[in-house]
């Protein structure tokens, strides 16, 4: 029974309450990245925050969550600004530059966390945590900081929904018309950034952009608004970040990322078989109804 | 101070290069008066690049275009702009009124949302192009002659003085190309200038009062009798020898309409 007790501690709502807000943040956030076809983007930031929780630590001696997840912060900024750069200056095409300032940063990251308690940092343990997410050790105090960034950056999407819809579905049209669409592009990436890093003690390094991305996948199959679909992707975020939380608080042996994006996985295979119109059953039906037409259509005259 | 008759669009030595390759050169042209004037040429001549310099999408490496007298981030509202249909994700999560009240968002700024008044003048614009009664239907589940009269639609609604259109008729439907060409005649016959992208010559003196003949330079330009000579496609197409046949047609269309 002390699992259930576990559950219903007030740091344990708290925290829950701080990720599930996060969750959602994600969803929201997320919905415009993949608009934009900026995905891969986000996974860039992820896999560089882990060097800057490291070298904030290192530079201040602190470990509080502020200090660490500013420091990520820096980091997944500079590391979409490599990105940017090696993009522009060493014709590097955008997949192959994503995927080099993924595995670089990574590497660095992971070496500057593994090594500092060799190099004496004794107490730089439970850095590594920030690998694949570990909610048990966050306080409320925390979980406070997590929810007032994600209303933060939902009120940034409310504000420039209009702009970032527009230059997501036609950028030239929007540059056209005098919108300034790269700077609305960083500040898509941005967010991301911000989100990413938000997501980073609760789902890790490794997996947080699964929840900026999976959650809008998913969302995409119910409906054909940009409205609805920044909602119901903050929804499937906040539920998957929820169910994860509270999985990870009974079995105190599993890591919360790992349960959050599978929980976000099983909100997308029940969007792509069940969902209306855009469903996978529901789509072979149609398909299976076109064809039942045609046949009793008789001498080839109906459809196109 | 400023002259009364300012032309409406000029290109003083326009050149767009993409990285150091030069795609068209030395353009001037000046467009004095409202009219549907077609920019005619080969695959791959610049068209759209020319089209796109003059929208500031690409940047001049040398040279300038202005509106009206002015450059073109003074009267910005006052140019509309149709895209090739190719160039968005016709899945995007948006319905037939949320892109054509993108046209009004020019006007309305930032972080103001479209309201009654922009409702209203995007439901206009669709009765215009004929498709009032699809404007809840998703983007993707119209026809490449519906979509492309969405975008005309949209670019109706930005209530612009000058418009370009980059191939609206490229993939598009005879019914649609109709509704398309007499949406263009109205704005002609408003007032407005209508600069229209093209590439099929067999159309092209029927539709354009005047036209310039690209070929990563303008070869000819001026009212389309006078300037869709023989001589003068020859020039703009040489090379180009499948299109000999249109070249032809499109000489004997010049002779049948005045």
């Amino acid at each position: 029974m002390t699992a259930a007790a576990g559950i219903l501690s007030y740091n344990t709502v708290v925290v829950a309450v701080g990720v599930a807000a996060v969750g959602f943040a994600a969803g929201v956030v997320g919905s415009l990245c993949v608009l934009r076809k900026r995905a891969l983007a986000g996974d860039a930031a992820a896999h560089a925050t882990l060097v800057g929780v490291a070298c904030a630590f290192l530079a201040t001696g602190r470990r509080d969550l502020a200090t660490l997840l500013a420091g990520a912060l820096v980091a997944a900024c500079a590391g979409l600004g490599i990105l940017v750069l090696v993009r522009r200056f060493t014709r590097t095409r955008d997949d192959a530059a994503t995927a080099l300032v993924i595995g670089v940063s990574f590497g660095l990251g992971i070496t500057l966390v593994s090594g500092l308690p060799a190099w004496g940092y004794a107490n730089s343990a439970g850095l590594e945590q920030f690998l694949l997410g570990h909610t048990a050790a966050l306080t409320a105090h925390d979980a406070w900081l997590l929810a007032a960034v994600a209303i933060a950056a939902v009120a940034a999407v409310a504000a420039i929904l209009k702009e970032a819809t527009l230059v997501a579905f036609d950028a030239a049209f929007a540059a056209a018309t005098g919108w300034p669409v790269s700077g609305i592009d960083y500040a898509i990436v941005g967010l991301v950034a911000l989100m990413v890093v938000a997501g980073l003690p609760a789902v890790g390094a490794v997996l947080v952009t699964a929840l900026v991305v999976i959650p809008p996948v998913a969302a995409r199959f119910w409906t054909d608004r940009v409205g609805t679909m920044v909602v119901l992707s903050g929804l499937i975020g906040l539920a998957a970040a929820v169910v994860g939380v509270a999985v990870s608080a009974t079995r105190p042996g599993l890591a919360t990322g790992p349960l959050v994006v599978i929980a976000a996985a099983a909100a997308f295979a029940f969007s792509f078989l069940c969902a209306p119109h855009r469903g996978w059953i529901a789509r072979r039906a149609e398909a299976a109804r076109g064809l039942a037409v045609r046949q009793g259509g008789g001498d080839g005259e109906t459809g196109r | 101070m400023t002259p009364p008759t300012r032309p409406i669009v000029e290109f003083h030595d326009v050149t767009v290069a993409y990285g150091r390759r030069p795609v068209v050169w030395n353009v001037d042209l000046v467009i004095d008066e409202p009219c549907l004037f077609g920019i005619i040429g080969p695959n791959g001549a610049g068209k759209s690049t020319l089209l796109k310099a003059a929208l500031g999408l690409v940047p001049l490496v040398g040279g300038e275009v202005r509106f009206f007298g002015e450059p073109l981030g003074r009267v910005r509202s006052r140019v509309g702009y149709v895209p090739q249909r190719e160039t968005v994700d016709w899945d995007f999560p948006v319905n037939v009124m949320d892109v054509v009240l993108m046209g009004t968002y020019g006007r309305l700024g930032w972080f103001r949302r479209p309201g009654d008044r922009e409702r209203r003048l995007a439901r206009e614009c669709l009765d215009r192009v004929g498709l009032a009664d699809v404007a809840g239907r998703q983007i993707g589940r119209l026809s490449g002659g519906q979509q492309q009269r969405v975008f005309l639609a949209r670019a109706l609604a930005q209530q612009a003085d000058v418009y370009f259109l980059d191939e609206p008729m490229a993939g598009v439907d005879v019914r649609s190309q109709e509704r398309i060409f007499h949406v263009l005649d109205d704005l002609k016959a408003a007032g407005r200038l209508v600069v229209v992208v093209h590439h099929d010559l067999r159309t092209a003196a029927e539709w354009f009062d005047r036209v310039a003949l690209v070929d990563r330079r303008v070869v000819a330009a001026g009212r389309t009798i006078d300037t869709l000579t023989p001589e003068n496609l020859q020039r703009t197409y040489a090379g180009h020898v499948d299109v000999l046949d249109e070249l032809a047609q499109a000489i004997a269309a010049r002779g049948r309409t005045p």
